[in-house]
């Protein structure tokens, strides 16, 4: 049976425990608080490459939801294509959805006086794609270095190919394909414009042009490649492409970006396994600090403990008392570190977090060089749970030493 | 009938390989109301005697009845509820829980005992009172002289009307003049309240104040001896 003044009286005097020896107190609560803020800006760090990278896979190509020709999202076949009909307005209107993009989709090779690339070029509607994907923005957002007229030989190539090319903007290459009967046959176009998106091989692999021009020199007609939606969240991609599967697609293929990207779904998991395990490291060492303090303050307080307990003190009270003085340090050192991490990230959100000099390896996640570290309800949640537990785990050990002592040899020992 | 009773008792520590024979065959009978002191050098086994009665340590041989009740036959369990419901405690020193003011200090017994919040706080409040410390009941113990300190601790020992309270040195710690007022103080609750009083003491000026004398060298009693007090 517990009374709750019983409850009441053992709190009080853990609690104020906690501010009997002020500077053990607050060299406990700081190793909590550090222990704390390092784990929780960890997360949100993590948080914001994790999202960054999944985000530029989604805006760079993925788009929420993607509709392919069976076969199509495998191997890039321009027989693999199909008429879109009325399919477009059947998925504008579902809900959730923000907008669509139609694309066609081939494999090529560009050209240049000095060299050449195999590419990926990608026929795009100008006015949805702008919606669709970023790579409006990805050319300097500026309409002038962006495709307009979408059966215009404009042509958007990355910097880096640009570089590689040896050609800048206004400049003519040449592109060479086998459209769909097999003809091999070359194009020119001239460079509208530059972009650079935060992933390294999309840079280096894919170029735009008019969906209009790609269907004229591919052979395609009317026929796309695919129809990239952009939902109002990611989250809604799974409902969405039931719903466009129960629409009349016999021979089309609904792919969402957990689908298309089951590799980056992994890494998150695996970099979310690995911060696990790097902070019960961090928090072991949390436990021996408290698990030592609390030994230690019990040895100071020997006398008084069994003075308390020659007077008729239970010892689960005993062992309430210095569990609970724990918790206390435990809360404290928790107000503190989650005050201060959300100061922390609040501060590294706006400005984000440069990681310049890991450049190379950003590019090559697809996260950007400028990491924007962010927290979840969640995160927050969890990281004051682990730190409760871990000082209550710490505690546990002292706790039943102190219930332990013996008032006779407690008042021999003054 | 008698509160408390010790047949025969013995009490042998070991230490470093050596026998001590603290307690060597102690008879000792004690009535409600009496105001007795245990005197002796130090050294000579009051401490151990006072352990052995109030329920803190087994004897190695021999009986201790409290209230007809032989504790040597009681698990730790059944001593500590001994002691929290038949035993007042003062120490010789550092008796009070630092965090808890003087008030909660006394209150903690009866809460120890489950006595529900009003009647606590009202019933800590007049013991305090009786024992002087009416404005200082919200002080913490650090903030309290030391024998003051001695009085919340005989608050504490008296607040739940124990069988006895047990009182090793009890004015060890503090001057003359304090000691003479503390032991006003436990004579006036002994005559009052006819709270039945063993301390300890090797002071002639406490012994002096005691109506009755047990005299202890070597862990036996050597004298017992009641005082004709004329006056207060
Ligand atoms: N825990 C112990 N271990 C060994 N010897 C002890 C212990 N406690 C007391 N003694 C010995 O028992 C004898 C009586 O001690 P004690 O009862 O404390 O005497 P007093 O209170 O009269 O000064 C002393 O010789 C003391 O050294
Ligand atoms: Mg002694």
């Amino acid at each position: 049976m517990i009374r709750m003044q019983n409850v009441k009286i053992v709190l009080m005097i853990g609690w104020r425990n906690v501010f009997r020896n002020k500077r053990r107190s607050l060299i406990v609560a700081s190793s909590i608080v550090v222990g704390l803020v390092v784990m929780m800006f960890s997360m949100a760090i993590m948080n914001g490459f994790n999202r960054q990278m999944l985000e530029n896979t989604i805006n760079t190509s993925l788009g929420h939801v993607a509709i392919h020709k069976k076969g199509f999202f495998n191997d890039m076949k321009l027989s693999l294509s199909f008429m879109p009909k009325d399919l477009c307005n059947a998925i504008k209107n579902i809900q959730g959805v923000a907008c669509i993009g139609q694309r066609v989709k081939f494999e090529a090779m560009v050209q240049s006086s000095r060299s050449s690339q195999g590419v990926l070029v990608m026929g795009i509607e100008p006015e949805e794609e702008k919606c669709v994907s970023n790579i409006f923005e990805y050319a300097g957002s500026d309409i002038h270095s962006y495709i307009t007229d979408s059966s215009n030989n404009d042509i958007l190539i990355s910097r880096s190919l640009a570089t590689k090319l040896g050609i800048g903007i206004g400049d003519k290459c040449v592109v060479m394909l086998q459209d769909k009967d097999g003809v091999l046959a070359a194009h020119a176009f001239i460079v509208k414009g530059l972009y650079q998106s935060p992933i390294e091989s999309f840079d280096k692999y894919v170029v735009y042009t008019g969906i209009r021009k790609a269907q004229e020199i591919s052979g395609l007609g009317n026929a796309i490649s695919e129809i990239i939606v952009r939902c109002r969240d990611k989250d809604f991609a799974d409902s969405v492409a039931s719903t466009i599967n129960s629409l009349d697609t016999a021979d089309l293929e609904v792919l969402t970006w957990k689908q298309m990207a089951p590799n980056i779904v992994q890494a998150i998991k695996l970099f979310d396994t690995m911060m696990y395990v790097f902070l019960a490291i961090i928090f072991i060492s949390i436990i021996f600090t408290i698990a030592n303090t609390m030994i230690m303050a019990i040895m100071e307080r020997y006398r008084e403990i069994g003075i308390m307990k020659s007077i008729g003190t239970q010892p689960s009270w005993i062992a309430a008392i210095v569990i609970l003085e724990a918790c206390g340090l435990g809360v404290l050192g928790i107000v503190a570190g989650i005050v201060i991490t959300y100061l922390l990230v609040a501060i590294t959100a706006t400005t984000g977090i440069n990681f310049a000099f890991y450049s190379e390896s950003m590019r090559v996640w697809g996260t950007g060089t400028t990491i924007y570290p962010f927290l979840t309800a969640t995160n927050s949640i969890v990281a004051t749970v682990i730190v409760l537990l871990n000082t209550i785990v710490a505690s546990l050990y002292p706790a039943y030493k102190a219930a332990k002592i013996k008032p006779i040899d407690a008042l021999h020992f003054i | 009938m008698e509160i408390i009773q010790v047949v025969n008792c013995t009490k042998d520590y070991h230490s470093d390989g050596q026998i001590v024979h603290a307690l060597r065959g102690v008879h000792l009978s004690l009535h409600k109301g009496e105001f007795a002191a245990i005197a002796g050098p130090s050294g000579s086994g009051k401490t151990t005697l006072l352990n052995c009665i109030g329920g803190l340590d087994y004897s190695t041989q021999g009986n201790v009845y409290i209230e007809g009740t032989d504790i040597s036959k009681l698990s730790p369990k059944e001593l500590s509820r001994l002691r929290l419901f038949k035993i007042g405690f003062i120490f010789q020193a550092y008796n009070l829980i630092p965090v808890l003011t003087a008030l909660e200090n006394v209150e903690y017994i009866l809460l120890l005992q489950g006595m529900g919040d009003s009647n606590r706080k009202r019933k800590a409040a007049e013991v305090l009172e009786l024992v002087g410390l009416k404005d200082e009941m919200h002080r913490l113990p650090h903030e309290l002289s030391g024998g003051q300190q001695q009085r919340v601790a005989i608050a504490r020992a008296i607040v739940s009307s124990p069988a006895i309270v047990l009182a090793d040195e009890p004015t060890a710690n503090v001057d003359q003049k304090t000691g003479s007022a503390l032991l006003d103080l436990m004579e006036h609750l002994n005559k009052e309240k006819q709270i039945t009083f063993l301390f300890s003491t090797h002071d002639p000026m406490v012994m002096k104040r005691a109506h009755r004398l047990i005299n202890i060298i070597d862990g036996m009693i050597v004298k017992d001896t009641l005082v004709k007090r004329k006056n207060k």
